[in-house]
């Protein structure tokens, strides 16, 4: 026995949570790409994962750290505020992974980030599953489509959702008048993704082919453009910047996303330590199969395949990964 | 697991001192505000904490001064970027924002006995320094201490007058060398580590500290082992770009390793296994 919501019943129901809190949800933004925007009514895109990931509710793109405030000569540190209870809806099995893969670093390794701690404990996530594979991604070969760390899942069925609890915190999600009873059982991952990469033994063949030639032959069509940290949904890399504030009241700190593909990343005085494309380019994938996985043992990737969609040049690590394993030393 | 709060926010720290060094290197002696974490402010040589000059940004500076010294903290700091410009520009007085020590440091106590060479390059000296002074203030511990430093010239040697006390009371066999001298320099010219086959040292029984640019701790890093010592034998403390110090931002990252968290300080058999120079 499990719940069950109807279909015509989704949008009161959200209706019904953003009382009480903040909601997220998969729809256009004023772009019109897919992101998680705030609830407010609008039309929902749940035919396909959103092109933006889960990523940004959690380490937002800029976000002040600290405020300095100037009195009297002497200066007085001031936190950032606490955020309002959140619930995100319509997160897929590969996002799902993507926040455990950020929890791994963010609030286990070396102590914990506050401001990602904040934000990730009181917000609530409601998964949702995928009736179609999608055109880049590659998240059975990952393990990443079976849904974990949820705290509902709504699988998707013919004229509604069937309800898996995922946490003990279900309970607040909960509400009789839009879960029924129902016998339906949950659906099943999508196994028949369209592209495939062998994981076994990969973050070693990865380190020991580290002078490869492809390394060569695909950085040449690299543009350093970006767009894959950007939009990959475990890239975490951020810089930290003070600002003066125009009014002299005293200056701010600043996170804002940084990304390994551009030049200034690794810039010391005297020296630029990535400066070749290749070596950046090198990095990203590293980091992703390799480093990422030897460090916490799981791999950076998430299978989403949001890389590959967006890359101007169609540079694919699902490429670059298998055509090492082909040729490369074992 | 680790279930405690990164220390992301700064503590206010008073500028009490600045020593010009050299042209482009001031010494800063800070102390905490807060009196009660100045007392608790406890630190290995080699370690760094993260400076802030409020409204420029943070970086990360190795600790000068000796371990030992508990009423104030020495920052050398080389004016090449916007913050340590900013930072040059400070004086006695003003407020900056401490937080650290964060990394792994040169662990002496590992050295009992054991022949120790120091090793560095502009102001690599820095955190070599700490590491001196700890060094030469339990100096029964161990055996001979060498220091093998490096400038561009005579006009940038760091600590010269330090250096040369440490020498006159046999603290330590000294050697200093500039790439180009100017006149009057009665000492070394050449590279620093052209000293590795010109002096004699002892390979049994002996650690090298090393810390400067990433082009000195490669080749020295060879000729060392060209004398005979093994990587174990050879600690070196590499430069990353940092803005957390906690293993989160990214920016430091080689391979498997944060040089935040992990290092700075790595053994010599963990820098064999790192790709250091990309290109």
């Amino acid at each position: 026995m499990g719940y069950f919501l109807k279909k015509q019943n989704l949008i009161p129901y959200l209706a019904h949570l953003n009382k009480k809190y903040q909601v997220f949800v998969p729809a256009k933004n004023h772009n019109g790409a897919t992101c998680f925007e705030e609830f407010s009514g609008q039309e929902l895109c749940l035919k396909e994962r959103t092109l933006y990931s889960v990523k940004d509710l959690y380490l937002p793109n800029k976000e002040r750290e600290f405020f300095f405030e100037k009195k009297h000569g002497s200066c007085k540190i001031h936190e950032t505020i606490k955020h309002r209870p959140r619930i995100v809806f319509g997160v897929r099995s590969c996002d799902l992974h993507a926040l455990n893969v950020l929890d791994k670093l963010f609030l286990e390794f070396y102590g914990y980030d506050p401001l990602y701690k904040n934000k990730r404990n009181t917000s609530l996530v409601i998964g949702l599953s995928c009736s179609e594979p999608c055109e880049t991604g590659f998240c059975a070969s990952m393990g990443t489509n079976k849904p974990d760390f949820f705290d509902l899942f709504f699988w998707e069925k013919k004229d509604g959702y069937f309800v898996e609890i995922g946490s003990p915190s279900w309970e607040k999600l909960y509400h009789k008048k839009f879960f029924e009873e129902t016998e339906e059982k949950k659906g099943t991952p999508i196994e028949d993704c369209k592209l495939e990469l062998n994981t076994a033994d990969l973050e070693d063949i990865l380190e020991k082919n580290f002078e490869h030639g492809i390394w060569n032959s695909e950085s040449k069509r690299c543009l350093s453009c970006s767009s894959c940290t950007e939009i990959c949904p475990t890239c975490h890399c951020f810089t930290v910047e003070d600002n003066f504030l125009l009014d002299d009241s005293g200056t701010e700190r600043y996170r804002e996303w940084a990304s390994c593909q551009l030049q200034r990343f690794t810039k010391i005085h005297g020296a630029i330590l990535r400066a070749s494309r290749k070596s950046r380019l090198r990095q990203f994938v590293m980091h992703k199969l390799s480093y990422f996985k030897q460090q916490h043992n799981v791999h950076l990737c998430v299978g989403c395949g949001r890389c590959i969609q967006v890359c101007p040049v169609k540079i694919s690590l699902v490429d670059i990964a298998e055509k090492i394993r082909g040729e490369g030393n074992a | 697991m680790h279930e405690y709060e990164a220390p992301l926010k700064p503590e206010l720290a008073e500028i009490i001192k600045v020593k010009s060094e050299t042209p482009s290197i001031k010494t800063f002696d800070v102390r905490f505000v807060d009196k009660k974490l100045q007392k608790q402010f406890a630190f290995l040589p080699g370690k760094f904490v993260m400076v802030s000059v409020f409204g420029y940004g943070e970086m990360p500076i190795s600790i000068s001064s000796s371990p030992f010294e508990k009423e104030f903290i020495q920052l050398t700091v080389n004016a090449v970027g916007n913050i340590s410009n900013a930072m040059h520009r400070l004086k006695k007085g003003d407020l900056i924002g401490l937080r650290g020590p964060f990394g792994r440091g040169y662990l002496l106590q590992r050295f009992r006995r054991k022949n120790i060479v120091f090793f560095s390059g502009g102001c690599g000296l820095a955190s070599i320094r700490s590491a001196v002074l700890a060094a030469l203030a339990k100096k029964d511990m161990f055996g001979d201490i060498f220091l093998f430093h490096g400038c561009k010239s005579s006009k940038e040697l760091l600590f010269g007058k330090e250096i040369a006390n440490w020498e006159r009371r046999n603290s330590l066999n000294a050697c200093v060398s500039v790439d180009i001298p100017e006149k009057g320099w009665k000492g070394h010219t050449g590279f620093v580590t052209d000293l590795i086959e010109k002096k004699p040292l002892p390979v049994e029984n002996t650690v090298v500290l090393m810390c400067g640019p990433p082009v000195m701790v490669k080749i020295a890093i060879q000729k060392f082992k060209d004398l005979g010592f093994k990587p174990e034998q050879i600690y070196a403390s590499l430069e990353r770009l940092m803005h957390c110090g906690v293993g989160k931002c990214g920016h430091c990252n080689i391979g498997r390793e944060y040089v935040c968290v992990h290092g700075p300080v790595f053994s010599g058999s963990q820098i064999e296994k790192m790709h250091l120079e990309e290109g």
